[in-house]
Order: structure tokens, then C-alpha cells, then sequence
């Protein structure tokens, strides 16, 4: 009896949870504005601007937070922050962040700011949070691998040479995408990863046995 | 008293000059004097020249008489009699043709009702150069006389060829022959001066070669002779354009390469618009937003082609991404903006597929167990699901296979959203008891072209 179970009939739960059109993340376009990417690997839909005038964002399962010059953008509402860019650490529903500019770190959660008294002397490039461990990734860590972007993920590091991107996973394989340019790397969602080569954006879908790289829409008036 | 003699003679001389006769050479009039040079024309050719008669007074003039009385010579006027106003003038053409060699003349007479003005109009007639026109071109003794080259492709050459003959006793000194005029070029013949003999005849060739689009016009002096040469450039077509794409088979949630090339050198720079439509297969949407050229999210892309050249540049580059969308049906391919020699429309066949998943998980929840599906279905005819839950020994949990039809959801959504096939849906069910003998289930979605079957372990 104890593995007898009572599943009672699908069409009963259906009505609760319904159907979407599948969502793959946020992106910061060209011009600065936040748009939401729907769709599936492939087949990507651009949104509109949800805002306008960001300098970051990253968004992981639960959370999306987005930087403009002088706040911090959540799906919840908005908080002062040091003017400039920002590097995001995002855990469930709080994050670590770090400002440039000002050599600062913060805790972000429900839309307050804390900061921290950490200091480094270098290039913050990536932060990864998780299980009670910060995770910070300098320029000098990485000067052998790249003097491009890097992008500490839940499982490895995507970073970009001149001219690929490379995906290493935590045994150290590497998949490498031929790539040339690339400024930026950020953390669509889950699944995806956005990078920023001039004016054109690619997508790299991230999860395992699927990994590929996409171009995303563009977005002409 | 001497004053008023003196007034008294200036009178009659002022009102013989209230009507005047100018001959105009453009907008320009100059006094017609009392004997006019028409200088030489060839035998059969029209020779013309506009005057002009101002009325210089302060009264209406009405002009009884305006002739010219001479062989040979016609006037283009209003009907007799008009009128004047002060200040104002009327041009009239005087014309001449003659086929005889000779020297003519004419009195050109003007009278009104206030003064008249004669004026001796000579003209001389000597044997011309008779001009054969061979096919292309066609040629016409006007007046005045010309040449036409017909339409041209732009960039291309038209070449015509001209016979030139003395058809009189006499030897033909030709002291003039030369070419004017943009696209047009004496490309061979003899060199200015030289002497056609009695009867003899010398070859020569014009070259027509307009670089662009438009209307063309020039001149052939051939010493007593001017031919006006005219021609016109049209749009070159462009040999059609093959359109490409990377190989393998066209499918649904897709980044394809699109490259255009032409099968022949191009003959002229040219550019346009390649523009992709889609008409989906399914009456549920009537298109699917992803299906766009990812440059630019859009559906139009600019090319160009350089003269010479085969490859077909788009935005620039030597290919173009775009997305085949998540729906079956046909993505259309067009060229805009280009006169081509042929049709160059292009279609793919996107095929109807099984339901495809992009992501599948299944979890536990207190009383609950959860799947989600992202995937798409590019049939539009998602609906029928059977799920059948698995114990840790893979054997069938009652009550075994669990149908559900989702057919009218998934076509509400659709239609509500029109933003292609793909959806993340999610299952739940709710269990009592221990779920942590559940290890995973079965699943089963049907579309139009068939069922798909998946297992997922539950996390």
C-alpha cells in the first residue's frame, strides 16, 4: 500500500498550468534596451523593450536583474545603485554584484542593496554563487586563456578568444564555436548564453548534448 | 522754331521703326538688317532660322502682310491679319529647301498699319554628301535630319555603319566631319579634311555606348549637313539569379544560409531586394513571425552585383541567415528592384514533422508530479497525450496509460498568440501517497504527422 498511489487524471491540473509561448531569456540589444527572447533553439522570437538605457543584465531561472546607470532592474521593482555597469552572481532568488566603477560589491535581494566590504584589485569578469561559495573570476586568472569575456556558468565557464568561443565544462572539455569578436558574454537563462559581437548578437544553447550556436534575430526598425 | 523743324523730321523716321524684324539665334534677337544669310545647305535639306517681329511703339500694330516671296522659301505664321500690342512681339520660323544647286533668294516683307520692313533673304544650295544609314539604325531626312540608334542596354555597345557618297559631277571637299554628344564616338572613317571624289563614296562608324539609364542626343556635321543622333539606355535585365542555400534537408526551428549568384557575369552594376514570404499549411495561423532573415529580423534584405561579376553580395555579405520558423508550409524567396531575364522565385517546402521537444523535465513535488515539454509543433494539430507512469523496476503503474486530449488548448493557443507552433506546457498530477516509487513515465503526444514517445525520469 505504500506504493500505491492515486493519480487522478491529467485534464483535471491542466486548467492550473496552461500553455506558453516558451521563453529563453533577456538580452541587452545594440541601442541598450532590455528585450525578452521567446521561442526555441532555432526559432527565436525578439520581443519588445521592456527598458530602455541598460548597461547589464543576467537573468538565471528565477531571476532576472538588469543594470542601468544608477539602478538595478528587477521583475519586482527597481533600487539605487553606484552608477556604471555591473557583473552579476545570481543564486535562486538573490545575487552578488559587483560595480566597476566604483570597486564595489553588493548583495542584492528583494530589491535592496547591501554592500559589501570585499575589495579586489583587478578586473571582476564573472561572479558564480551557489551552495554558500562566491565564486569571482579576474582578469589575471584568465590572461593565459583569453583577454576576452568570460562568463562563469552553474556548470564551467564560457569565455571567448579572438576568434571562438569556447564552452569548458567541469571535466575541462572544451567545445569550441568559431566566433570572431566578441565584446560580451551573459547569462540569457538557464539555457542560454548571449554573446555580443558588434552589432549582431549570437545565442549558445548551453545545456548539455544540445550545445550549439545561433544567431539571434536583429533587430532593425 | 528750329526745334520744332527738327522734331518734325525725327517723326516719320521714329514711326518706321515701331515695327522691327530680328532674327533669333536661341533666346538672343538680333536687327534682321536689310539682307539675310541663310549661308549653305545641302541639296534636299531644310534650312530654318525664327524671326521675330516687335511691335517697339506705343500703339497696336496690325501686321496686313508677312511673306516671303522667293522659291524655296515657306513661312510658319498666325493667319493674316494679327495684331501686335505694344511692347510685344510674334516669332515665326522661315524655312528653305531646294533641290537644285543654286544660289536663291526671297523678300521677307512685313506690313502694318505703321510702318513696313523688307529684308532680302539668300540662301545657297550645293550638292551634299548623300548619307546611307545601314540596319541598326535607322535614319531620317527630318527636318531636320537624324539618326536614331534605338535602345541600348545600358553598358552595352551599338555600333553603326554609315556609307557617306558625292553623288554630284563635282569633287566633295568635306572641311567638317566630327561627332558630338555623350555616349556617341566616330570610331572609324576618314579624318576631316579630306575630298570625296565624283561618284565615290568613303565608310565610317559611330559608336553608341551609354553608360546608364536615359535618353541620349548629339550631332553628325558632315560639312553642309548636321544629323541630330539620338538613343536611348534601358535597365539591363540581369541574367536570373540562382538562389542557394546550405545543404541538407529544409526543417522546421532552423538557421539557414541563403547565397545568390548569377550564371553569367553580370552586364551591369546592379541592385534590388530578396524578400522571403511564408504561407503556413495549417487554416489555424496565417504566418509564423520567426520565419525572417536574422541580419535584420526583417523579411527584405538589399543586394547588389558589380558589373562582371557573378556573386551576388546581400547586406554586403556573401550570404544571408534566416530562420525556417516553427510551422510547416512554404517559405517563398523573391527578388525585387531588378529587371531579370527570367523568374528567379524560389520556394521551400518546410514538411509537416512529429511533435519535436527542445527541453522535457519531469520533477516531484509534494503531491504533485510535474512535467514540462517545450518543444513545437509545427502541424498545429497537438492535442492527444497518453502518459504511463514506471515504478523503480520499470513495470507500469496503475491505472496505466492516462489519455488526455488537449486538442482545443493547444488550438486556443495558437491561435491567440500566432507566434508560431513552439509552447512549454506542463503537466501536473496529483498524487497521494509516496511518490518516491515513481521513477518515471512514458510519454506519448500526438500531431497530425504521427506520435512521438519519450521517458523521463523524474528528479
Amino acid at each position: 500500500m505504500k506504493r500505491a498511489l492515486l493519480l487522478l487524471i491529467a485534464s483535471c491540473a491542466w486548467s492550473q498550468s496552461g500553455i506558453e509561448v516558451p521563453s529563453v531569456g533577456l538580452i541587452v540589444d545594440p541601442s541598450g534596451s532590455l528585450r525578452a527572447v521567446q521561442g526555441i533553439a532555432g526559432s527565436f522570437l525578439l520581443g519588445p523593450a521592456v527598458a530602455t538605457g541598460v548597461l547589464s543584465a543576467e537573468c538565471s531561472e528565477q531571476l532576472c536583474l538588469a543594470k542601468t546607470d544608477s539602478k538595478i532592474l528587477s521583475a519586482t521593482g527597481q533600487v539605487d545603485a553606484p552608477p556604471g555597469p555591473a557583473v552579476f552572481g545570481l543564486d535562486r532568488d538573490t545575487a552578488v554584484i559587483f560595480f566597476p566603477q566604483s570597486q564595489t560589491f553588493a548583495r542584492w535581494h528583494d530589491d535592496t542593496l547591501e554592500l559589501l566590504d570585499w575589495t579586489v584589485d583587478d578586473d571582476v569578469l564573472s561572479i558564480r554563487t551557489g551552495d554558500d561559495k562566491v565564486e569571482i573570476a579576474l582578469r589575471r586568472d584568465w590572461a593565459r586563456e583569453t583577454n576576452g569575456p568570460v562568463l562563469l556558468l552553474k556548470e564551467g565557464v564560457l569565455f571567448a578568444t579572438a576568434d571562438e568561443l569556447v564552452l569548458r565544462r567541469p571535466d575541462a572539455s572544451d567545445m569550441r564555436f568559431e566566433l570572431t569578436g566578441a565584446e560580451s558574454v551573459s547569462a540569457m537563462g538557464p539555457h542560454y548564453a548571449a554573446i555580443r559581437a558588434g552589432a549582431v548578437t549570437f545565442v549558445l544553447r548551453l545545456d548539455r548534448g544540445h550545445e550549439q550556436l545561433f544567431l539571434l534575430p536583429g533587430n532593425a526598425p | 522754331m528750329k526745334c520744332v523743324v527738327i522734331l518734325a523730321l525725327l517723326l516719320p523716321f521714329a514711326a518706321r521703326a515701331q515695327i522691327a524684324l530680328y532674327v533669333m539665334n536661341g533666346s538672343t534677337p538680333t536687327p534682321a538688317g536689310t539682307a539675310l544669310d541663310l549661308g549653305r545647305v545641302a541639296a534636299g535639306d531644310t534650312v530654318s532660322v525664327r524671326l521675330r517681329v516687335k511691335n517697339n511703339g506705343t500703339s497696336v500694330a496690325n501686321i496686313s502682310r508677312f511673306s516671303a516671296d522667293g522659291i524655296g522659301f515657306t513661312l510658319d505664321r498666325p493667319s493674316l491679319p494679327f495684331p501686335i500690342a505694344p511692347g510685344s512681339a510674334q516669332d515665326v520660323l522661315l524655312s528653305f529647301r531646294a533641290t537644285t544647286p543654286a544660289v536663291y533668294s526671297a523678300n521677307v516683307q512685313v506690313n502694318s498699319q505703321i510702318n513696313n520692313v523688307s529684308v532680302i533673304a539668300v540662301v545657297t544650295v550645293v550638292n551634299g554628301p548623300s548619307l546611307t544609314v545601314f540596319p541598326v539604325c535607322t535614319g531620317s531626312d527630318g527636318p531636320p535630319p537624324a539618326i536614331d540608334f534605338g535602345r541600348v542596354q545600358a553598358g552595352q555597345l551599338r555600333l553603326c555603319n554609315f556609307y557617306l557618297q558625292n553623288t554630284s559631277a563635282q569633287p566633295m571637299p568635306i572641311a567638317t566631319f566630327q561627332v558630338t554628344g555623350a555616349a556617341f564616338r566616330l570610331s572609324s572613317g576618314p579624318k576631316a579634311p579630306f575630298i570625296i571624289a565624283p561618284g565615290d563614296s568613303t565608310a565610317f562608324v559611330i559608336d553608341f555606348t551609354p553608360g546608364t539609364v536615359g535618353s541620349y542626343s548629339g550631332t553628325l556635321a558632315i560639312e553642309t549637313r548636321t544629323f541630330l543622333l539620338s538613343g536611348s539606355a534601358f535597365d539591363s535585365p540581369l541574367p536570373k539569379p540562382l538562389l542557394e542555400f546550405d545543404s541538407g534537408p529544409m526543417q522546421s526551428a532552423q538557421q539557414r544560409r541563403l547565397s545568390m549568384r548569377l550564371p553569367t557575369a553580370a552586364p551591369a552594376t546592379a541592385s534590388g531586394f530578396v524578400n522571403l514570404a511564408f504561407v503556413p499549411d495549417t487554416t489555424l495561423v496565417t504566418d509564423d513571425p520567426a520565419v525572417v532573415f536574422l541580419a535584420t529580423g526583417t523579411r527584405t534584405l538589399p543586394f547588389s552585383i558589380a558589373q562582371g561579376s557573378t556573386q551576388i553580395l546581400i547586406s554586403g555579405q556573401a550570404s544571408a541567415m534566416f530562420q525556417t520558423g516553427t510551422s510547416s508550409g512554404r517559405i517563398r524567396f523573391t527578388v525585387t528592384g531588378i529587371s531579370t531575364d527570367g523568374d528567379p522565385t524560389t520556394s521551400l517546402t518546410i514538411p509537416p514533422a512529429l511533435l519535436s521537444f527542445d527541453s522535457t523535465t519531469a520533477t516531484r513535488r509534494s503531491g504533485n508530479l510535474d512535467i514540462q515539454v517545450i518543444g513545437f509543433d509545427n502541424t498545429y494539430a497537438a492535442g492527444a497525450m497518453v502518459f504511463t507512469f514506471f515504478d523503480t523496476s520499470g513495470q507500469a503503474l496503475q491505472p496505466g496509460a492516462i489519455l488526455a486530449d488537449f486538442t482545443q488548448a493547444f488550438r486556443a493557443f495558437f491561435t491567440k498568440t500566432q507566434a508560431g507552433s513552439a509552447f512549454q506546457v506542463r503537466v501536473s498530477f496529483p498524487v497521494t501517497g509516496d511518490t518516491s516509487g515513481i521513477a518515471g513515465v512514458e510519454m506519448k503526444l500526438s500531431n497530425s504527422a504521427g506520435t512521438t514517445t519519450t521517458q523521463l525520469t523524474f528528479k
